[in-house]
């Protein structure tokens, strides 16, 4: 299978902690980050997490899961990075 | 006498492990924790003092494998939290409930490298389900409440509760809540009505099927209804390692554990299934061998509590992402009674014609299988026996028949060595009314042994055997298999060490320690049997015993763990001898 990059948005909760797990969370999988956007959503209680990160649709899709089962995710979704701007 | 007089966080935290419903705290003492261990003497929970924190843990773990209750370890920052990192992960993978409770240096110092300071939530990430550290003495009822909620829900695991000293310290008037909310964490998920009606349709359509029943369908309390289905519809059922016990061994339909060192039949059976019915487990590499050459005539239905455990490994033609106990009760009605006669009479054959069974292989020395058989008679079946890890665990899980769930409690997915002895106390505390036998091999047995001594001064009636080859013996099995025998760092006797280890061949030091003199200079009784005519009588004489014992079996240090199917390889790769 093909190493595409993806581009997950996450929506966590504001707290100490989270970004680290999130990030061990992919790190620790052997997977690099490409990209990494965090911040405060309207909610102030609730972060925003642009991750672009470079695997095949399976990883990825594991990375997904993962990260829904974290205790203070609320939401993942993803999609292909097509063109990739910088 | 009243210790801690006012409503410190310590005291807050102490209420509501009461609230939450502890009876037995496990832990060990330091200076960020004393005002902790200054308010647990008033408790309404009892404290059980263990010897080192890795031994705290696995006691807690044991506690909890034996009831399905969190088990809760108390230890100090720094050092104390680090050693629990194994604990942790051992508990984590196969999905126990822990709570694990850390000091930690005031907020003021940390980040300052303080003395004992280890960032312990840091250290505990990748080895836990969640972690807390916390941040004012007014958090410490809610973040207990919301950590018992986090380990026994979705797939149950440890949580750690990160306490820096001056929240311990200060004053609060927080409460335990009533009921728990996260924001985020909603695990509970119910299968549909078209997954039912699929999973139906495809165990009434089958002429192959299998139950292969894992760990999952213990921690859902899920054993009688796999019992049902297997018997309705006249399903073999295969176990992992962790769910040994939730299916009768005894039963016809049993195809006992499958998997490297499972029964052929079981693994045949994968093999040749039309439809596998994976309850509750996480198709391991350790089950599936080489994943590409796995049940290749079968569709596969997966039940699991963790939607990341679905397709992880294995495609699932059905995954759903459930309790497996509400599955198998809404499911059941709609299965038709059947039954599989030529599948059953295949099964049946590869039973006979490929038994688990072992050979003596010198007259005058004990092969480890006869002990385990030696324990099983002696416990008519109906011990909680616990494992260390390597050739015994298998030899264990192997030559007993389990019926009932929470009757072998072992290491099952980290392969954690020296969690037999204080995972055997912590199921004693449990269940006091249950023989409890921990099976250790010398390697595992010498890194936890201290633990010992609380099961002396507690009085538990634990039997800990140790099965004693004088070397590590599964890393010596893989090295005399594949590794041309090259007995590198595996010989835990004088003899037969390699030239490396620069040792003088003086046999006089042969079979250190001296596992007799070691379990009495701990206060427990214990024997060592050599002769294979003794050994029955006493392994019998130290279950009788209403004290810990301990029982260093000499055995065949030549015995390997059979069958065996090499790691990575297909089914057909079964080594028999």
């Amino acid at each position: 299978m093909n190493e595409e990059i993806y581009r997950l948005n996450c929506y966590v909760e504001n707290k100490p902690g989270v970004l680290a797990r999130i990030v061990g969370l992919i790190s620790g999988r052997g997977y690099n980050i490409q990209t990494l956007n965090v911040g405060p959503t309207e909610d102030g209680t609730v972060s925003r997490m642009k991750i672009d990160v470079l695997g095949t649709a399976k990883v990825v899709e594991q990375i997904i899961l993962q990260l829904r089962n974290q205790v203070n995710v609320i939401e993942v979704t993803s999609r292909k990075k097509l063109e990739i701007r910088n | 006498m009243n210790y801690c007089k006012e409503r410190t966080g310590a005291r807050a935290l102490v209420e509501s492990l009461e609230k939450a419903g502890v009876d037995v705290l496990f832990g060990y003492p330091g200076g960020q924790a004393l005002d902790i261990f200054n308010c647990i003497t008033d408790a309404k929970f009892s404290f059980v003092l263990g010897r080192h924190e890795q031994g705290c843990v696995h006691m807690a773990d044991g506690y909890a494998r034996s009831t399905g209750k969190p088990g809760v370890c108390l230890v100090t920052s720094g050092p104390g939290a680090t050693n629990t990192v194994t604990g942790l992960a051992t508990a984590n993978i196969d999905g126990i409930p822990l709570i694990v409770i850390t000091g930690q240096v005031p907020m003021s110092l940390i980040g300052t490298d303080a003395f004992q300071e280890a960032d312990t939530t840091g250290v505990t990430r990748a080895v836990s389900k969640h972690n807390f550290l916390v941040h004012s003495a007014d958090e410490i009822p809610e973040i207990v409440a919301q950590a018992f909620y986090i380990a026994t829900h979705g797939k149950p695991g440890p949580v750690v509760i990160d306490i820096p000293k001056n929240c311990q310290q200060a004053l609060t008037k927080a409460q335990y809540p009533e009921r728990v909310s996260l924001r985020a964490y909603h695990p509970e998920s119910a299968a549909t009505a078209s997954q039912l009606t699929r999973l139906a349709k495809l165990i009434n359509e089958a002429e192959r099927p299998v139950i292969y029943a894992g760990g999952g369908v213990i921690a859902s309390g899920a054993a009688d209804d796999v019992a049902a289905l297997a018997h309705k519809a006249g399903i073999p059922v295969a176990t992992t390692l962790m769910g040994l016990g939730s299916f009768d061994e005894h039963d016809p339909l049993s195809l006992r554990m499958a998997g490297m060192h499972g029964t052929p039949a079981a693994n045949w059976a994968m093999n040749e299934a039309d439809l596998i019915i994976a309850l509750g487990v996480r198709f391991s590499d350790r089950v599936t061998g080489k994943i590409s050459k796995y049940a290749p005539k079968a569709k596969i239905v997966h039940v699991d509590c963790d939607p990341a455990s679905i397709g992880k490994n294995v495609a699932a033609t059905l995954g759903i992402v459930a309790d497996v106990k509400d599955v198998l009760t809404t499911v059941g009605s709609r299965v038709k009674k059947a039954s599989h006669p030529e599948w059953i009479e295949k099964i049946d054959g590869w039973k006979k014609s490929h038994p688990v069974s072992w050979k003596q292989m010198h007259p005058n020395v004990i092969m480890p299988q006869a002990v385990m058989e030696a324990v099983d008679k002696a416990t008519k079946g109906h011990a909680v026996i616990v494992t260390d890890v390597g050739q015994h665990q298998m030899w264990a899980a192997q030559h007993f028949r389990y019926s009932i769930p929470r009757h072998f409690l072992t290491s099952g997915g980290m392969g954690t060595m020296g969690f037999g002895i204080p995972a055997a106390i912590g199921a004693a505390f449990a269940r006091p009314d249950h023989t409890t036998v921990a099976i250790c091999g010398d390697g595992g047995a010498q890194m936890t042994f201290e633990e010992l001594v609380v099961a002396v001064e507690h009085k538990l009636p634990v039997t800990f055997v140790i099965i004693n080859n004088g070397c590590l013996g599964m890393v010596r099995q893989w090295q005399e298999l594949f590794y041309s025998k090259n007995y590198s760092g595996s010989i835990l006797t004088v003899k037969g060490r390699p030239a490396n280890e620069h040792l003088e061949q003086d046999l006089k030091y042969d079979y250190l320690p001296d596992f007799v003199k070691m379990a009495e200079a701990h206060g427990a009784e214990a024997y060592r049997v050599i002769d294979p005519a003794k050994l029955d009588s006493v392994i019998a004489k130290a279950i009788k015993s209403d004290k810990a014992s301990l029982v260093e079996v000499i055995v065949e240090p030549r015995a390997n763990v059979y069958p065996m199917i090499p790691a990575g390889k297909p089914v057909s790769e079964m080594v028999f001898q």
